[in-house]
Order: structure tokens, then C-alpha cells, then sequence
């Protein structure tokens, strides 16, 4: 693309050509390149190189496991029931995807329009992480043409699972709402996009609603497992604020790391208002991040006071629960707090990286790693982790292919603007 | 009664050895050499048990017959109520317990008041006697030390010709 | 407040917070705290078992369960250790038999099959509620309805239920249904209980099986320990134990709580028709407390730095 650009050619960014006709979609969908010009520049792409070594092998693993069971691509543990389709699918997934209901509350119910310029990337951003988490839950259910029976056919509503199907369902279906004004605009369907921007408020008060109950209730799913998961990561009155808490910094520290992968790498998507905002913006979430940051810490803490479980930061689990405290919320605090206090976009960018990755360590701690403790580890099955990485690479592909072409780092220019 | 000669000879050297050991034996007189056990087979074959040399090798009647015999209980908590019986009408071991399977309550549902209501039936009889003897005295204590399976049991068991051939997925942690 | 009434508000409050009113309450509600009055149960007394696997044996063939790796007469079995482990109930078998050696004792046999709680972790952690506490006292298991989700095999404390991985088409929870299909439901007698040549496990009521229990144990107070596992254990189970030793030097998981798992995850589930009921009305206020005499209208640069978030 940056090549394609000093040869001073444009990416489809407005309803109307230069010479007053429409964009057809075949044109919208090549990003008003020529056939010839847009697989040039795919095969040019390395990293387009990477992701196919990754579909290769991993596609027909994912095919290999549908035709022959769960038996042959995972350990098939029976006291491990849930491995890395779910304690990486799922677990991670879900808090790294809360920026959608963040934002969307910032910009809509606070009135912040300064956050306007990233809030579709962080709608866009929710909407895939849901529904790749729905993706890798596919893979990993026993029968996943039944995944509709807790809605339509048999109902467990005691259950937390039922509360968490019913919620990402529905919440799945609000961020299509919300994400599909970009769709609406793209695909020049005005009317469609006029309807959904009147109901902005309802869509983001539920999304509030179903995200503070279902990122609370992934915790409360392993308040089940009192004796499994380690007593440090368990909390029977805790578990669900400690998930909701924490998925608060991760979904904004999420933003921040695509944000910067997207502007070092995809900047000639970025339109200028994109481009100029952002390094503030940027500062502003890290703010947000470390807010939830600190609360998360505090509870953490509450909850080892609460259950009296110091004892238990003085054995190889505590040092490894101090590792993931240390790491995951303190040093992230510490560098986000200069990043912020100096205005430094950088250390912030890294603050929100170390955010993500101590979150993520939370959730294959509980979910994997603390869960069982006092039986033996499970090192998943080689094609388990391929297979995770192939539906993540997946996932990195959609989300590259649909911010290539919707407005979400540009602002469409209708008729009128072009 | 088939082999007569060593086996009686056995015996009364049995009976006289108890009957110096424990004077108060007196219900002794009669009892028979050898008992075969077949009402419960099905897996395994009958057994044809000893008494005679059992006889002989225990303190006494009342450590399998309880105060059945007349002798002198061994457990002082039976002893509360059966310290001086008389020796009843039958021993036997089926004629207390049932060689129908026992459910909790099952037989207090007969007669309300019934103090041994946790009775064993007779299978457990025989084996908790057997093998809780066999076990302290360490006598042999396999199934089959004691009676031969029969094909049927061999096919419960998936042993014998029925052992397992491997073919199917040995996984299963 | 009756945990009959908890369970139906609990159930009641999630079937809102699915923002749905068609989800009925089905039959699975009906188990209180107390199981069925009349539900059934066993009492398996340890110091009678001699490890010789009839039930084992018996399970296999009343089940129809897949040919085990060895033979039921094979003791070789007592010594594996997968996983570092003592064996556990697989998809080919719902009961095993493990050996234990106590220091300084002789060894100790305990059969580990379903406990059929009184109030289910399963049970309640199904979200397409496949599982039922029988009246008979039964935790049975419905295969057309499961997604395979194996919820249920993290919330058994017990370590019970297994899953048919290998199967692609029709993968589901293999456990004890406490020969529910076969036997129980005719008032009959389960196939292990049958089977034991040491009547080490008595059939019937549980709480008549309680009065044997500790009958059992006030005529042999040195035989036994004084503690009937199950009887309190996670709100307590169908299925009883005695033993000679320690409960914990025979493999159980002494650290149990005596309420069922359920009532862990209440906090939880009491703040869900919470956060239905005020969010709305909160979040849509501060809606008009933040952006009152401002444009609602987008495109508005306000190009001040933010504070942080709320």
C-alpha cells in the first residue's frame, strides 16, 4: 500500500469516484484498486505470507477435528475439561473485546465526543472478539449444531453458563447494531444507518448491562470449582467482580495496542482526524486503564484478605500469584503512570501491552494453569495450539480486511463531502 | 463324603484337639465334615468347605455361628443379650441369613421392632466369615483360591477366553 | 428463606436476566436441600472391601459399557497411576476400584462411582438443563439435549463425569446414573451393590442408610472412623461411606464444603437482577446529567484532554 500511494493512488474512502460516479461493490471490495494492483500488493505483504504458512496447516486441522472429535486434537482430559479453546477462546477473548461497551459509553452516555475518532475501532473491536470467542467455543463443543438449544430448545436458567450464552448472544447481536451504521454507510445504505444511530442509546445502555453481567459471570463460572482453581485465584463472592473489574483495563488497553499496530502499520488507512487524535487519545485510555487497574488491585488484594489466604503467598503458587500481580498490575500501573504523567504515547502503548498480557495470565491462570493445582499440570495437545493460533490468525485477518475497507480509522465522505 | 479316610481321621483329631482347647464345648457332638456351599453359584462353582478342619482351627463355634451353638459368644457386645443360650434348632448359616439381596430397612419393614436390622444376607455372610478370618490367619484370599469360575464368570469378569484383545482405543484419561 | 423458594427466585431472576419470559422452570427445581424424602442412596462401608473389582465387572456389563483395557480379575490396575494419579470414573467405566496403603495399616479399598448429591454441582451449572435429581434419587443425564460444553465436569467436586471425546457425531457425559434405566426406577437393587460378595454397599433409603451408618458406628467405635462422608458433604449425597482409616488416607477430598457448590455462586447470581433493574435507569441519567446543554450531534470536536473514565 505505501508503495501504491507515492505512485499517488488513493484507497476508496468516499461514496462517490472523483469523476461524480458511485463505487460499485466489486470496486469497494478491491478498495478502488485494480484486480491487478490489489494482488500485487497482498503477495507483497510478508505478513500475508505468515498467515497463509498458518491456514495451511492449520485449516485441515480444524477440519481433521470436525470429522474425527474432539479425541484427536486435544488431550481429551477429563479433569481438564475446558484447555485453550476456552481458557484462551473464551476467557481472554471476552475481556479484551469490553472496549465496545467502554467507548460506546464514553462517547454516547458521557457525552465525551473527544473519544469519537476511536470508537468505532473499539466497537469493531468488541464485535470480532465476541464473535471469535463464539468461533473457538464452536470448536470446542462436543455438538456445536446444538449451540442454540439453551435459547430455544431445553433451559438450565439456574445456570451462570446460561446467563453467559444468553448475554454474548445478545450482546453479539447489539454490537452487529452498533457496528453495522459502518457497514450501513459503506455499503451507502443511508436509511439503514439513519435507523440504528436513533437507537444509540438503547443499543449502549443493554451493551452495558449485558457486559457487566456476562464479563462477571465468566468469573462466577469457576466459582463452581471451589478446591479446583487455587484458593489465589478463587473467590467465591469476588470471582465475578475481579473478571468484570479487569476486563475494564483490558478492553481499553486492547484499543490501545491494535490502535498502535494499526497506525505503524495500516496508517494509510488512518484519515487525518484518526491520525491527529489519536496520540491524546491514546493518553486518555491509558488514564481509564489504570483507574480500573488500580481498583482491580485493590480487590485483589480484598480478596485474600477476605478468605484470609496470605499463608498461601508464601508457597511456589503464591510466588507465581505475586509474579502475575507484579507483572500483569503493578508494572503495568507504574509504566502507564509515567506514560501519563510525561505524556509519554509510548510508554503508554507498552503499559497497555503489559496490561493485556498480565490479563491474559489471570485467565489461563484460573482457567488452566491454578485450575487442578493440587492434581498435575495439562501442557495442551500440539494441534490444540495450533488450532488456536490458526483461529486467531483468522480473527487477525477478518479484522485487517474489514478495517481496510469500512470506515472505522476514516470517516466515510458521502456524496455531498466528495 | 468322598474321601473318608484322611479327612475322618483329620476330624477327630479336630474334635479331640477342641475338645481339650475348649471344655466347654459341649454342643460339639455332631456336626458335619464337610458342607458344599452351591446356592449362590452362578459366576463361580460351588465350594465344598471343610468344616471339619475349620472346626478344628478355630477357638470355637461361636466365632462363625454366633451363639447359635450354645457356645459361649466371643463378642462381649452380643454377650449383653446371647451370654447363656441354649444351642437352637439349626445352625446353618441359610437359615438366619437370606440368600435374597438385603436393602436397608428392607427387614425391619417385617417386623418393626427387629433389632438386627443390618444383617448381612448370605452371601456377605459367607465372605465377610471367610475372608475376614482368611485375611487376619493370612489363609489364601483370592476369589478363585477358594471356589473355580465358571464360564459365565470368566464372561463377567472379561477374563480367560474373554480377556480383553486390546483392539479397542486404550486411551481413556 | 426454604431453599426451595432460593432455587425458583435464583432461577426466576436469571431467566430475566436473559431478557427473556419464555424460559419455563422445568422439573430439575424441585430437589431441596434435603434431596427427595424418600430418594434412595447407598452406604458403601470400606472395611469390608476387598478390592476383588465384581462391581467393577458388574457396572461393565449392566451398562454395556466398551471392553476394558485389562480383565476385572487383573489387580495389576490397583498400581497405575495415570497422571501421577489413582484412577478415576472414565467414558468406559463409571465405577473403579482403588487400592490406598495407609501408613502402618493394611490396605484400604474404596469404590468411587457418582455420589448422587442431593443438590447437584451439574445439575445446576447445565445451562440446557440435561441433568435430573430423580425422585427416586437418581442424577441422571439427558444426551439429546447436551451441547457439550462439559460445564458439568468442572463443577463436580467429585471428579465424576466423563466425556466421550473420541466421538465426533455424538460426543456426550458418560457417569453413574445409579442403574436408573435398568434397575433403580423398578425399586431394584444397582449392579455393583448386587454383585459385592462382601455386601460392602447397602441399598436403600438414605436416611435409613444414615441410622445404619451410625448404628455401624456406635457398636464398633475402634472399627470406624466416626465420620459418615457424604452425609454432609456439599449438602450431602446419596451415596454414603464408612472407613477404617482417615477419610483423607483413603483418597477423599476432605476439604469440601457441607453447602451445595450452588450456593458459591449466589452472590453472583443475586446481583444480576440487580444490575437489570438499575443499569437503565443509572446509566440512561447520567446520559442526560453528561451531555445536558451539549449537542447530542456527532462530528463536535471537543478537543480538550479527557479525564479519565467514570
Amino acid at each position: 500500500m505505501k508503495k501504491l500511494a507515492a505512485n499517488g493512488i488513493k484507497p476508496h474512502d468516499a461514496e462517490m469516484k472523483a469523476d461524480g460516479r458511485k463505487f460499485s461493490l466489486m470496486e469497494k471490495l478491491l478498495l478502488g484498486l485494480t484486480l491487478d494492483q490489489y494482488v500485487q500488493q497482498v503477495i507483497r505483504n510478508k505478513f500475508n505470507w505468515l498467515l497463509a504458512l498458518i491456514f495451511v496447516v492449520g485449516i485441515p486441522l480444524i477440519i481433521y477435528r470436525f470429522i474425527f472429535g474432539l479425541g484427536v486434537v486435544t488431550h481429551s482430559s477429563y479433569d481438564y475439561p475446558w484447555g485453550l479453546f476456552l481458557g484462551f477462546g473464551l476467557f481472554c477473548m471476552v475481556p479484551l473485546s469490553a472496549s465496545g461497551f467502554m467507548l460506546g459509553t464514553t462517547v454516547e452516555i458521557f457525552g465525551r465526543h473527544d473519544f469519537e475518532p476511536i470508537e468505532r475501532l473499539a466497537l469493531l473491536n468488541g464485535l470480532l472478539g465476541y464473535f471469535f470467542a463464539v468461533v473457538y467455543l464452536l470448536v470446542d463443543l462436543g455438538q456445536p449444531w446444538r449451540l442454540a438449544y439453551p435459547m430455544v430448545y431445553s433451559f438450565g436458567p439456574a445456570a451462570v453458563l446460561f446467563l453467559v450464552g444468553w448475554h454474548v448472544a445478545t450482546y453479539l447481536s447489539v454490537q452487529v447494531a452498533e457496528v453495522s451504521t459502518a457497514f450501513f454507510e459503506w455499503i451507502g445504505f443511508r436509511r439503514g444507518y439513519e435507523f440504528i444511530r436513533k437507537g444509540t442509546i438503547g443499543l449502549t445502555v443493554s451493551g452495558i448491562i449485558l457486559s457487566t453481567l456476562h464479563q462477571g459471570a465468566l468469573g462466577a463460572l469457576f466459582v463452581y470449582a471451589p478446591g479446583k482453581v487455587h484458593p489465589l485465584w478463587y473467590s467465591a463472592s469476588f470471582q465475578w467482580i475481579h473478571f468484570f473489574v479487569s476486563s475494564i483495563p483490558a478492553g481499553l488497553c486492547m484499543v490501545i495496542c491494535v490502535s498502535t499496530v494499526v497506525i505503524y502499520t495500516m496508517k494509510w488507512r488512518c484519515d487525518q482526524r484518526f491520525i491527529d487524535s489519536l496520540d491524546r487519545i491514546t493518553i486518555s485510555l491509558a488514564k481509564g486503564a489504570s483507574m480500573g487497574l488500580f481498583t482491580y488491585l485493590f480487590i485483589k488484594l480484598l480478596a485474600v484478605a477476605h478468605d484470609n489466604e496470605w499463608a498461601y503467598l508464601a508457597t511456589g503458587w503464591g510466588a507465581w500469584w505475586l509474579f502475575e500481580m507484579f507483572f500483569g498490575v503493578i508494572l503495568a500501573l507504574i509504566v502507564l503512570g509515567v506514560g501519563i504523567h510525561h505524556k509519554s504515547v509510548a510508554l503508554c502503548r507498552l503499559g497497555a501491552l503489559i496490561t493485556v498480557l498480565g490479563i491474559l495470565l489471570n485467565r489461563l491462570n484460573t482457567a488452566l494453569i491454578a485450575f487442578n493445582w493440587n492434581l498435575y499440570p495439562e501442557i495442551p495437545h500440539i494441534f490444540e495450539v495450533i488450532i488456536s493460533i490458526t483461529i486467531f490468525a483468522i480473527y487477525v485477518t477478518t479484522y485487517r480486511f474489514i478495517l481496510n475497507r469500512l470506515p472505522i480509522l476514516y470517516q466515510f465522505k458521502s456524496r455531498a463531502e466528495a | 463324603m468322598v474321601n473318608t479316610g484322611k479327612k475322618f481321621m483329620a476330624g477327630l483329631a479336630g474334635l479331640f484337639i477342641c475338645c481339650l482347647l475348649m471344655m466347654n464345648c459341649y454342643a460339639m457332638e455332631s456336626y458335619p465334615e464337610e458342607i458344599e456351599i452351591d446356592v449362590l453359584s452362578e459366576l463361580y462353582q460351588g465350594v465344598v468347605f471343610d468344616h471339619g478342619w475349620h472346626v478344628m482351627m478355630t477357638e470355637g463355634c461361636a466365632v462363625c455361628h454366633h451363639h447359635t451353638t450354645g457356645t459361649p459368644v466371643v463378642d462381649s457386645y452380643c454377650a449383653k443379650c446371647h451370654a447363656d443360650e441354649k444351642p437352637m434348632a439349626t445352625v446353618s448359616c441359610q437359615d438366619c441369613h437370606s440368600s435374597e439381596p438385603v436393602t436397608a430397612g428392607s427387614v425391619r419393614e417385617k417386623d418393626a421392632f427387629l433389632f438386627h436390622d443390618d444383617k448381612p444376607d448370605l452371601k456377605a455372610a459367607y465372605h465377610l466369615s471367610c475372608l475376614g478370618c482368611h485375611q487376619e490367619m493370612g489363609a489364601p484370599v483370592g476369589c478363585q483360591d477358594c471356589h473355580a469360575r465358571t464360564e459365565a464368570g470368566d464372561a463377567f469378569f472379561r477374563a480367560g477366553q474373554f480377556a480383553p484383545t486390546g483392539s479397542a482405543d486404550s486411551s481413556g484419561y | 428463606m426454604s431453599k426451595i423458594t432460593r432455587r425458583k427466585f435464583l432461577a426466576g431472576s436469571m431467566a430475566g436476566g436473559a431478557a427473556i419470559a419464555m424460559a419455563p422452570t422445568k422439573k430439575a427445581f424441585g430437589a431441596n436441600l434435603e434431596g427427595f424424602p424418600d430418594g434412595m442412596g447407598v452406604l458403601v462401608d470400606m472395611t469390608r472391601c476387598v478390592g476383588c473389582r465384581s462391581c467393577e465387572a458388574a457396572c461393565n456389563k449392566e451398562q454395556n459399557l466398551p471392553e476394558p483395557d485389562k480383565s476385572f480379575d487383573d489387580y495389576s490396575v490397583f498400581d497405575e497411576r495415570p497422571h501421577g494419579h489413582y484412577r478415576r470414573p472414565t467414558e468406559k467405566a463409571y465405577t473403579v476400584v482403588n487400592r490406598y496403603d495407609p501408613v502402618d495399616e493394611q490396605p484400604v479399598y474404596r469404590k468411587i462411582q457418582c455420589n448422587h448429591c442431593n443438590e447437584p454441582a451439574c445439575l445446576t451449572s447445565c445451562f440446557v438443563n440435561a441433568y435430573t435429581k430423580t425422585p427416586e434419587g437418581a442424577v441422571i443425564y439427558n444426551d439429546k439435549v447436551c451441547v457439550g460444553c462439559r460445564n458439568c465436569m468442572i463443577a463436580c467436586p467429585f471428579g465424576i463425569p466423563a466425556y466421550s471425546y473420541s466421538s465426533a457425531i455424538n460426543p456426550i457425559i458418560k457417569k453413574c446414573i445409579f442403574c436408573y434405566d435398568t434397575r433403580l426406577k423398578n425399586g431394584q437393587t444397582p449392579a455393583c451393590v448386587e454383585a459385592c460378595p462382601q455386601q460392602v454397599m447397602v441399598f436403600g433409603k438414605r436416611k435409613e442408610l444414615i441410622k445404619i451408618a451410625h448404628d455401624r458406628i456406635r457398636r464398633s467405635p475402634v472399627k470406624y472412623v466416626d465420620q459418615v462422608y457424604g452425609e454432609k458433604e456439599v449438602g450431602g449425597t446419596g451415596w454414603l461411606y464408612l472407613s477404617g482409616v482417615p477419610f483423607q488416607e483413603a483418597g477423599f477430598n476432605i476439604s469440601l464444603p457441607s453447602e451445595p457448590i450452588i450456593n458459591n455462586v449466589k452472590d453472583f447470581l443475586a446481583i444480576v437482577p440487580m444490575v437489570l433493574a438499575i443499569w437503565p435507569a443509572l446509566f440512561t441519567g447520567f446520559h442526560l446529567l453528561a451531555t445536558k446543554g451539549k449537542s447530542h450531534g456527532h462530528g463536535d470536536d471537543h478537543s480538550h484532554d479527557g479525564q479519565e473514565e467514570h
